[in-house]
Formats: structure tokens, sequence, C-alpha cells
């Protein structure tokens, strides 16, 4: 009666009441627990670069650099709390006349050595030394980067101190980069 | 009851109709409402007046880009696959997600006593407005990182857009039958700001390279910022939850809403222009106004250039700097080469700026007896007869809004029918940015003095409405007098 006394006809009424029923295709929001975003993070870390003639004012066998610096990059709450696994890779590069070891330690905050890279490097001409070292799965302990608070650096030459390289600006380079898989979410 | 069992049923039926537009309000002009997107709209009331709170609801929702079913479908694929190929393969810095909703607490209206011609409204309603674009090359470099086969990809920061806003709106407006064929009307607003933010005009980039003192270089350019006012009391109240929480946030809101927020001006100008009996032009520019924010500002700035090889030592040079903290010397050089930065700086808001322009033509005339050929006020009246006289009205409309990274536009074509004088279907067909197939649907029923509107789009979405890119929804109650009553 009430439709009559609008003056509409009922089916005008059903099919505009049709029209606005929706459907919807099953939606499952759980899913959402199993989005997974896990970046690759890729920085330089550290790199040394030490000049001939100053090594040669060093006497020989002695080391020629000792450091131990701060290097908080591992314990960043971003990185500590989110690392998956990563790769720290190095680049050493020696064109003077001695060969040098380097060791590169990674120290926790009680001064503890967790880990250590070395690297004998013969005289020059020697060709570019490369390394990739892992970590997590596969690779050595994500808790030596989680726990590294300090790095000691230190440079020994193994040859004299007279010498020189006929290499043009002999010097023994270092070069450190890593690129670490961590998990966002 | 039957009546009211309709009333209700549409109501509740409303809340699965997800769409609507404001295209079909336009020229719609048995709605009081119509006057809100026209100040000049040629509506024939005497008065009306808005039931409170329940006048004029609207809410609207789209995105350009994936649905809630693309990404949450119940389809047994992986979510990181459909998010990688259907969010950071599948969209681009333009496309955008946004919410719009506009709630009025009253709106009123009448016709002027001994100005006929004139007819006045005011009212208060509130607005919240938000649209994020997507940040394609943030998001890529949130989920992948600057390392393996990204090492070399330049990340442009500038696709960081975002702008949002909480206002309340005061209104008072005037439309005036100007001539026969001409209506003009406009709009003075004055805004009472909850809470804003924007983050747009952001510049910058992020790349990672081979470096030249070590392996790897990370180069950063940004000139970027976030503008927010409004926010920090209401996050303090949050952060401190305390028994009075609900009280304090309440009591906040409320100010706000009642002039005690960042205050702002606009104005909206309307026109109809009747090209001959049947045929109209019309058109509006709305929210012509700005915020002056100057209460609760909290702005963040991230503006240099910072390059990073790592910590570096060269022998000899560096030899006096051995045992130095050269970690925090690296923090302190990046952090000032790219300092992050808060201010407190006051600063100005324009509102999303809108315009409307249509051309409706009528035919095919009624029953005799209308509302405007009795209204006593010679303002409607056109030879004997008036537009509400016909039955039919076809019309093009063109909407445009200033969005941050641009103009955004809509074409729509309608159809409206009138079916007597208390009930009135208009159909729309709208293409916009987020929908080719917006088919929209609105009627407007008049039950004595109290008349019930709902206009929705994007009906063909409704097949599977999670798969929609634009939901949005307007209803409302009013009671109104025609000329004639």
């Amino acid at each position: 009666m009430m439709m009559k006394k609008l003056g509409v006809s009922p089916w005008l009424w059903i099919t505009f009441f049709l029209s606005f029923q929706a459907c919807s295709d099953k939606q499952n929001f759980d899913q959402f627990d199993d989005l997974q975003i896990t970046p690759l993070v890729a920085s330089s870390l550290f790199s040394v670069e030490v000049t001939e003639p100053f090594i040669n004012t060093i006497p020989a066998v002695n080391a020629f650099y000792s450091e131990t610096f701060n290097f908080d990059a591992f314990t960043e709450r971003f990185v500590a709390e989110s690392l998956l696994e990563g790769t720290i890779s190095y680049e050493i590069e020696n064109t003077t006349s001695k060969p040098v070891t380097l060791v590169i330690e990674f120290l926790d905050a009680g001064g503890n050595a967790l880990d250590a890279e070395r690297f004998d490097i013969p005289a020059a001409p020697t060709a570019l030394l490369t390394r990739d070292v892992a970590y997590g799965a596969g690779g050595k302990a994500l808790d030596i980067l989680i726990n590294t608070t300090d790095l000691r650096v230190t440079g020994v030459n193994l040859g004299d101190n007279t010498s020189t390289s006929t290499e043009t600006e002999p010097k023994i380079s270092l070069k450190s980069a890593a690129e670490f898989l961590v998990q966002v979410k | 009851m039957k009546f009211y069992g309709i009333l209700i049923f549409l109501f509740f039926s409303s809340v699965l109709m997800r769409s609507q537009n404001r295209q079909l309000l336009f020229d719609f002009d048995e709605i009081p409402q119509s006057l809100m997107v026209n100040p000049g709209a040629d509506t024939n009331h005497k008065w009306h007046v808005g039931v409170p709170v329940i006048s004029g609801f609207m809410v609207q929702g789209a995105t350009s880009g994936v649905t809630v079913n693309d990404i949450f479908a119940d389809d047994g694929v992986d979510i990181n696959l459909k998010v990688r190929e259907r969010m950071l393969d599948g969209m681009n810095s333009r496309d955008d997600f946004s919410i719009t909703s506009q709630i009025e607490a009253f709106y009123v209206g009448f016709q002027g006593k001994n100005r006929p011609e004139n007819y006045y409204s005011f009212g208060m309603y509130g607005e919240t407005d938000i649209i994020v674009y997507w940040p394609e090359d943030l998001a890529r470099l949130a989920f992948d990182g600057n390392g393996g086969p990204n090492i070399g990809r330049q990340f442009d920061l500038g696709d960081l857009n975002l702008r949002g806003e909480m206002t309340n709106v005061f209104h008072f407006g005037i439309r005036k039958k100007v001539k026969d064929n001409l209506t003009l009307g406009f709009r003075a607003k004055l805004y009472s700001n909850i809470f804003n933010f924007k983050s747009t005009n952001n510049q910058g980039t992020f790349l990672t390279t081979e470096g030249e003192d070590n392996i790897l270089s990370n180069s950063i350019t940004a000139d970027m910022g976030l503008q927010t006012a409004g926010l920090n009391e209401i996050r303090d109240i949050l952060r401190d939850d305390t028994d009075t929480t609900r009280e304090d946030l309440t009591s906040l809101f409320t100010n706000r809403l009642l002039l005690g927020g960042n205050l702002g001006l606009g104005l909206d100008l309307g026109f109809t222009y009747e090209l001959n009996e049947q045929t109209q032009i019309s058109g509006s520019v709305l929210d012509l106004g700005f915020i002056y924010n100057s209460k609760d500002v909290l702005s963040y700035t991230l503006e240099g250039s910072a390059v990073n090889e790592g910590i570096n030592v060269l022998l000899p040079e560096d030899i006096n700097s051995i045992g130095e903290d050269r970690w925090q010397q690296l923090v302190d050089e990046i952090e000032a080469a790219l300092p992050f930065e808060e201010n407190e700086d006051n600063y100005i808001m324009l509102r999303p700026v809108k315009l409307y322009g249509s051309i409706t033509h009528d035919w095919g005339e009624g029953a005799s007896g209308t509302r405007r050929e009795n209204c006593g006020c010679a303002i409607n009246v056109r030879g004997g007869s008036s537009e509400q006289y016909y039955r039919n009205r076809v019309g093009g409309l063109l909407y445009m809004i200033k969005r941050p990274l641009g103009v955004q536009a809509a074409l729509t074509g309608s159809y409206q029918r009138r079916f007597g004088r208390n009930f009135s279907v208009k159909t729309s067909y709208t293409i916009d940015k987020y929908s080719f197939s917006n088919v929209g649907l609105g009627l407007a029923l008049n039950a004595g003095p109290v008349q019930f509107y709902i206009l929705g789009d994007n009906l063909l979405s409704y097949q599977n409405i999670a798969d929609s890119n634009y939901a949005s929804l307007q209803f409302g109650f009013n009671i109104l007098s025609w000329n004639d009553n």
C-alpha cells in the first residue's frame, strides 16, 4: 500500500534493494601475520690504507698499524634484533715491496676476541685478495656479529723497512663491506 | 509501520552499499545537501532542517592500485607473492589510497521572508580526508633493501607523499536567484581543525654504488619534511594511557571542534544558468580556503646530503687520530651533513579545492500542479512551467580535486527520473582513476515533511565488494517544506 501511495512500482523497489546487496569473496586477514619483510642491507664497514713510506718508518716485524676502535654497527638495535644472515666481504691490495699480515679481530664489550680474520699477503706484484665470510645459516655464528662492539685491526710487516716498490704510490689497502639480511617483519 | 520498515531496511542495506559519489548529489536538487556541493544550486525548498547528526553522512574509500581482495583473498596464494606481484611490481608512485568522510552535525536552511529570491543555509559538519600515495621506491627499499641487485639503483625519496586532516566546518551560505535564468550562491566557511599532517614536495635520492675509499658507497641527498598540527597532544594522551584517557581525548576533541583548534577560512562559489527552459549549466568551486596552523605544531625535516663509505683510516694522514672514537665521528659527520630536525614553525595548509561543472537537459512533462508553480515567490516559474515539471533529466558532470600530485578528475553521465513529487531516482556512470565501471544509483524519498536520501555508486563491484577499487556511501534524513507546502 505504501508503495502504491508513493506511486512507485514494487518491482522498482525490489530492483533497487537487490542492487545494493553486496557480495564478497572470502577474505583471510590473518595472512598478514605471514607477511615477511626481509631487506638486504648493504654498506661499507671500514677501510685502512697505509703507504709504503709510512711502513718504512716502523721497525720491521713490528706492527705498522694497530688500532682498536668502537664499532657499534652490529649492535645497533635494528641489526642486532633482526639479523638473519649476512656476508662480510674483504678486499686487500698490496703494492708494496713487503709481505704483510693483516688481522681483524671482533671484540665484545669485555675486550674478548670473539673471532678473527687473518690475511697473509705476499709482496707486490700480487693479485687483489678477496674473501667473503658468511654468517648465519651455513656460515659462522651470528652471535659473533651481534656481540661485537669493537674491532681491532693489526698490520705487521713481514719484510724489511728499507726496500721500496717500483709501483706508483705503493701501499697496502684493506677494504670491507657487509650485506646483511634483516627481518623487519 | 511498513514505511518505517522500508526506511530501516534501506538504512541497513546502505551498510552494504559501499559506494557513493558526490557527483550523484550534484544537480540532485530535491536534496537540500546539493547546496553543499553547489551553493548556487537551483533548489526549491521553503525551509529545511537536517535531522541532527544523521542529516548527512558520507564515507568514501578508494584505491587506484590493489584492492583488499588482491591481497587478502583466501585463495591459497602466499601473501608474500601477492604483495610482491601486485604491490611492489604492480603499483607506482601515482597510485593512492584515500578515505574521505563527512558527518553533518546540523544543517538548516530557509527562504528569505522579505527576499524570497534568497535562500539562506547554515550548519556544521566534520570532515576527514586522508590520502597516501604508494611510496614506490621507499617500499622497494624496505622490502628488498639496497644490497644485491639494487646496488646501483637510485631510490627516489620524493615518492613519499601523504596528506590528511580532520576538520570541523561552520558554514553559512546564500543562494540568490538574480535573474529568471541565473542563480548564484556562495558559502563562507570557518574551519576548526582537529589535526592535520602533510608530507609533500619531497625530493631526494638514495644510492649505493661502488666506492672510492671502500667497496661500497652509500649516498643520500634529501630535502624532505613532515608537517603536523594537533597530533602531538593526542599522542601524549594516548601514550600516558591513564584512567582518564577517554575523557581527556573527548575534552580535547570537543575543544577543537568548537573553534579551539587551528582555525581557517574558506569559500564555496556556485551558479546555475538556464540556457533554455529545459537545459541548464551549473558549476561550483569548493573549499577555496586555508587553515593557519599555530597550535600544537610539530614538524620534521631531513635536509642535506651525505656519503658513507664506513670508517676510513689513511696513514700517515690519520696518525694523530688513532685511538679516537671513529664510529662516533662517522655518526656525527652523517648527522651534521644530513640533520633530522624538529621545529614548531607555524604553517598554512590549503584545503583540497574541488571543482564541479555540469550540463543537464530535462524532458517529459509530468502531472500538473508542481510545487514550483505554487511557490508564491515567482522565482522558479518559467512561463507557467518549471524544470520540476519534467520527469526526466540527463546530465554530464566534470569533477576535479586538487591532490598532492596534481589534479584528479572524474567524468560522470547521469539520468534522473522523477516519480511524482515524492520519489526521485538517479543513476550515473563515472570514469576516474579508480574505476572505469562505476555505475551509481541514488534516491530521494519524501514521506510528508520527512525526506530520506541515499546515494551510492560502483554498484557493479558489489559482486565482490572486497575487490572494489572504490567504495563510498552517502545518506541522510531531512525535514523540509517545499514551496507549495
